[in-house]
């Protein structure tokens, strides 16, 4: 926000300087420009960050579901799209307008106002998600002191739109993606906030800015990122796990298992509702793979990047290099892992992730308070690898019994 | 600030009646949680944006959730519109509780011993003070509060083992 408050005058001033030669009204407008009230000045300098998070990520998110058709296609032995311009790079232009212009019905004994009201809240909490993501060095719309908290506060209510779709819509299957949808988000929020906890001890700050500005520094940037220590690496695998149930991503996409329940939650939404499920459900997607790669894999930190203009563009390449890493990296595993069962989901939750992060958490006290950095490395490593042995051992050692069916043979 | 106010405590209020008078069990959680909003919002204006984050994380992202999932446990999940009565027999009794506590609180604020407590200007509400607080000036009273929170946890648990045991 602050470099955004010095970037607006010159910014203005460029506007003025392209709109003086106009007729008529040119010369008032760039003077206005040139010399603008300091009310002016705010609106501008809060429109460019709103701006630019409403135009980047939903791009983003329009080429992300075609770099995942294509790479599912190709993993699958089937070629993906190709018939919209080359490569399929127009296709997310035409779904987009494809579903615009679709018929939006509404089943009749559906509740009409919640039925309408949550698309709309699915797609609130993914776009706020974004004011806290640092995209580049001190490039954050929103610098709060309370960052990675209001992210999780906002992502909750995620699931609210999800459990309105589902209950509103008057459909058995619908009914069951929401009930499914809820009991997944209750239970992997715990790990994940437990594994951000030891990253927020680590940086000591709940600013996502102060969180990524702690990873810089090292040999050529890189080496101090979160992910290089041992408690680092667990969170990190920890939270991108949370992080894929929470947004019901492919291993974890039990709420619309489409071979089960049909669509789940957005079974009865067509047109430009559905697109706006999808819309939420990708931003908080890409949103979540923004903050882990703020919390561990360095932020905007890599060879180059620091203050200035150049700086700071190299620290955007880094970001968004990151980003698109991450969601090539869930596509990836979307499209090489069975889905899970929902027994073996909350087992996995409560029995395995939730110990694991509450041992990560002790494992950064450890880091802390041994000065000796070779033998925190090896202390750690030793006491996570050990609880990891000992925990898998125990989830494993279940003695499992033949299952019986109440309604089915 | 004073039209921001105005606007939450509506909100407020209006999620707060809702709460109550709608027939639909799921519709009244819906307006529960536009109250819920509507309070985290005043936190905001009063600075305590801790606290802000806390009400929406618990009472929207837990506590309202658990409620949405025992009624989904229940039959009434498709939220069946049964008779309810907003005025029950009794409702003088509530009436005078509400009257009671009102006069209460309005005793209490008017004689303000908080603000005589707090040092002079706005207390600082931020998360390092807090923090601070929790783990130096009220340690003891912190580890009781985690202590208790887990044995509730330990006898719910308990109590849940019980019934499991019982069926078989």
């Amino acid at each position: 926000m602050d470099q955004v408050y010095k970037v607006a005058p010159q910014l203005l001033k460029f506007l003025s300087y392209l709109l003086g030669w106009l007729p008529w009204i040119g010369k008032p407008v760039a003077g206005f420009l040139s010399n603008p009230p300091a009310w002016f000045l705010l609106a501008v300098a809060i429109a460019i960050p709103i701006l630019f998070v409403v135009s980047v990520f939903p791009g983003i998110f329009a080429y992300t579901t075609l770099v995942e058709r294509k790479a599912l296609g190709r993993i699958q032995n089937r070629i993906g799209p190709n018939r919209v311009g080359r490569w399929g790079l127009l296709q997310p232009i035409a779904d987009g307008v494809k579903l615009l212009t679709k018929e939006d019905i509404v089943p009749r004994s559906a509740d009409k106002f919640v039925h309408f009201l949550a698309p709309v809240i699915a797609v609130i909490p993914s776009v706020l998600l974004f004011s806290v993501v640092p995209v580049g060095a001190g490039l954050v719309p929103v610098d709060l002191n309370i960052g990675i908290l209001f992210a999780f506060a906002i992502s909750t209510a995620s699931v609210l739109a999800l459990f309105m779709g589902g209950w509103a819509s008057r459909n058995k299957f619908s009914l069951l993606g929401a009930m499914r949808a809820v009991a997944q988000v209750v239970s992997y929020e715990v790990p994940m906030v437990l594994a951000a906890v030891a990253v927020v001890m680590a940086a000591g700050s709940l600013s996502t800015l102060a969180i990524a500005k702690a990873q810089g520094g090292g040999i050529l940037n890189v080496t101090h990122w979160f992910v290089f220590r041992p408690w680092g690496f667990v969170g990190f695998i920890l939270f991108t796990i949370g992080a894929m149930a929470e947004s019901a991503r492919t291993p974890f996409d039990i709420p619309e298992a489409e071979s089960e329940i049909i669509a789940g939650y957005h079974t009865e939404y067509s047109g430009f509702k559905f697109a706006l499920f999808q819309l939420g459900e990708y931003l908080a997607s890409i949103a979540m793979a923004g903050i882990t790669v703020t919390m561990f894999l360095g932020g905007y930190n890599g060879p180059g990047s620091g203050p200035g203009i150049l700086g700071g563009l190299i620290s955007m390449f880094w970001f968004f290099a990151k980003l698109g890493g991450m969601i090539v990296l869930t596509i990836w595993i979307r499209g090489t892992w069975p889905r899970v069962r929902v027994d073996q989901l909350m087992s996995f939750a409560w029995k395995v992730l939730l110990p694991m992060s509450i041992v990560n958490i002790v494992a950064v006290g450890m880091w802390h308070y041994i000065a000796i950095r070779p033998i925190a490395w090896v202390v750690t490593t030793l006491w996570l690898v050990l609880w990891f042995i000992t925990l898998s051992k125990l989830a494993a050692s279940e003695n499992i019994e033949k299952r019986e069916y109440r309604y089915a043979s | 600030m004073e039209i921001a106010f105005w606007i939450l405590s509506a909100i407020t209020v209006i999620g707060a009646i809702l709460a109550i008078t709608m027939r639909n069990l799921v519709h009244c959680v819906l307006s529960l949680i536009l109250f819920f909003l509507g309070i985290a919002g005043h936190y905001l204006l009063l600075r305590a944006d801790f606290l802000f984050a806390v009400q929406v994380l618990i009472y929207i992202g837990a506590v309202a959730v658990l409620i949405l999932f025992a009624i989904m446990l229940t039959r009434h999940v498709t939220g069946t519109e049964g008779p309810r009565e907003v005025l029950g027999g009794k409702w003088w009794a509530g009436m005078g509780t509400a009257v009671i506590i009102a006069g209460l609180l309005w005793a209490i604020i008017r004689k303000d011993p908080l603000a005589a407590m707090l040092p002079a200007g706005m207390a600082s509400t931020s998360v390092t003070e807090i923090g601070r607080a929790l783990v130096a000036d009220w340690l003891v009273p912190f580890e009781a509060m985690g202590v208790l929170l887990t044995a509730a946890l330990i006898g719910a648990v308990v109590i849940a083992l019980e019934e499991v045991i019982r069926k078989r």
